[in-house]
């Protein structure tokens, strides 16, 4: 008798697994049939792109709804190549060693294209010229990078602008914050004296925190580029390829007008096409 | 797998940079010695505070207690850029004491100094309110019906028993505190973990994070040790009876 009972509750045990499990396969099949029928394809594949957020303008926002330069620029190349970008905040410092390992396929990150970083990921065509700006408080006697020497200066960890500091300011004390938004503040509060900093977020500090000015604009030949591993030839060339597009079609120009509200530099245009 | 052992175990890379670390560790100890000694002192000071008796010292157990459940309860993180974002801010405090540059150490190092302070207090006067109500209430009462003054039995009945009670897990707050001092990374003071972060970014070798965590351990493993011997000795005081005294 107890047999029998037991085995009663394990038939109608098996048959609610089973029934889970149909119910399971059936609602996975209405899924891809639904996606085959959007007609995007095999290539609509999300793409994974890591980005040190914030970095306004070019990165901002919270989780889910990033935005930005870069975010925008990104979004515009993938819908091009017909892939979604999927951003991931992660830090300036182990961007690249991620991007190099596979954490990400991709990183757009207000990065500089620069020999060293060459060594560890490949660049794409440049998207974006940049300047250097150096950041003081309104009314400062601080008029160039030379007399910011010997001063207190602040810089982003792992940055083009921390380079230049050691480079040209010997007598100064640099120090390293982990996010600009850190740097633009010890400046505020009157801990520094001068920030070095990419110019646009310059800019942007100056705009919407206020009581701060650009000395300076430091030309420094940067350029940005969108990085991937070593090796992954093919997704470059349709990034390079989604960027070309982009930039011809007036998407680029649109999208850099309201980030920067200035006209995007003519140089942009040959840069990302010299390349080839 | 030896791309693994080159990016964390280059053990020439480590060599090439130790002088880098261990220069910046050196400023990890420096923070932990000063701001240890300031919390062991602030510590005992609010434990005594919050054991004052009578209705008249209400309010002022109130405040202690305040003091101790607010900084128990925040993130040190947040407690170090508060500090260092909000301080410079408050105009009526002197410049010198906004802004300090003390004993040659930049203001970044008072402000770690300040928060590790703060919220390391609050933790040690729990530690020692632990030893000082281990001491039997009879103690008290024998030191109180000799004539001495609440003052008075705390500091020649109470607290002495008291401090022998608790060295172990003083000490495990003094290895976390030693292991907090990092946290002063983001005010972009230059210790081992931010400098490590930095010769990363430089040469994308992260062998110098397993550097710094060495120099640590050399300090932190011995401290352990000490804390579990002590330990020991503790329980064997209490199992085998106090007839046998532990010099």
């Amino acid at each position: 008798m107890r047999t029998t009972r037991l085995t009663a509750t394990f038939a109608v045990f098996l048959l609610a697994i089973a029934s889970l499990v149909v119910v399971g396969c059936g609602s996975s099949d209405d899924t891809t049939g639904s996606t085959g029928g959007g007609g995007s394809g095999e290539s609509s594949e999300p793409l994974s792109v890591g980005s040190d957020i914030p970095y306004p303008p070019f990165e901002q926002g919270k989780a889910g709804e990033y935005t930005g330069f870069d975010i925008e620029l990104m979004e515009a190349i993938g819908e091009k190549i017909g892939r979604t970008p999927e951003f991931t905040d992660t830090s300036f410092e182990t961007i690249f060693r991620d991007v190099a390992q596979g954490k990400f396929e991709a990183v757009i990150s207000a990065a500089t294209i620069t020999e060293e970083r060459e060594k560890a990921v490949d660049f794409s065509n440049p998207y974006y010229l940049s300047e250097q700006a150096v950041l003081v408080k309104e009314g400062s006697d601080i008029k160039s990078l030379e007399d910011l020497d010997g001063k207190t200066v602040a810089v982003q960890q792992g940055t083009t602008g921390q380079e230049l500091a050691k480079e040209e300011l010997g007598g100064s004390e640099v120090r390293p914050y982990p996010e600009g938004p850190d740097a633009v503040n010890a400046l505020k509060a009157g801990t520094v004296e001068g920030v070095i900093i990419d110019a646009p977020v310059a800019q942007n500090a100056v705009e919407k925190s206020g009581g701060v000015e650009i000395a300076e604009k430091v030309p420094t030949e940067e350029e940005y580029g969108i990085a991937v591993a070593q090796g992954e030839t093919e997704l470059l060339e349709e990034i390079n390829k989604g960027l070309e597009e982009v930039l011809d079609d007036g998407t680029y120009k649109t999208i850099y007008e309201k980030w920067f509200k200035l006209e995007p530099p003519k140089a942009i245009f040959s840069a990302s096409h010299e390349a080839e | 797998m030896s791309e693994f052992f080159n990016q964390y175990f280059d053990f020439n890379f480590m060599g090439e940079h130790f002088g880098e670390v261990f220069d910046a560790f050196l400023k990890n100890l420096l923070i932990f010695v000063v701001a240890g000694a300031l919390a062991l002192t602030l510590g005992l000071f609010l434990a005594l505070l919050r054991q004052l008796p009578g209705k008249k010292f209400m309010p002022l157990r109130a405040v202690t207690i305040a003091y101790i459940d607010v900084f128990r309860s925040i993130p040190i993180l947040i407690v170090i850029l508060l500090i260092s974002g909000g301080l410079p801010y408050l105009e009526f405090i002197p410049k010198d004491i906004r802004i300090p540059h003390w004993f040659g150490q930049p203001d970044p190092y008072w402000y770690g100094v300040l928060g590790l302070t703060l919220v390391y207090s609050a933790y040690m006067a729990e530690v020692y309110r632990a030893g000082i109500e281990a001491v039997p209430g009879g103690q008290v009462e024998a030191a109180r019906s000799l004539g001495m003054s609440h003052g008075q039995a705390m500091r020649h009945v109470v607290v002495p028993q008291a401090v022998t009670k608790i060295p172990a897990p003083m000490l495990n707050e003094l290895i976390s505190l030693l292991k907090d001092t990092t946290l002063v990374s983001v005010v972009a003071f230059g210790e081992a973990a931010l400098i490590a972060r930095e010769i990363q970014a430089e040469t994308f070798n992260a062998s110098a994070y397993v550097l710094a965590g060495i120099m640590f351990l050399v300090i932190t493993l011995p401290m352990a040790r000490l804390v579990d011997k002590l330990i020991k000795r503790n329980q064997g005081k209490i199992t085998r009876g106090s007839h046998i005294e532990v010099a």
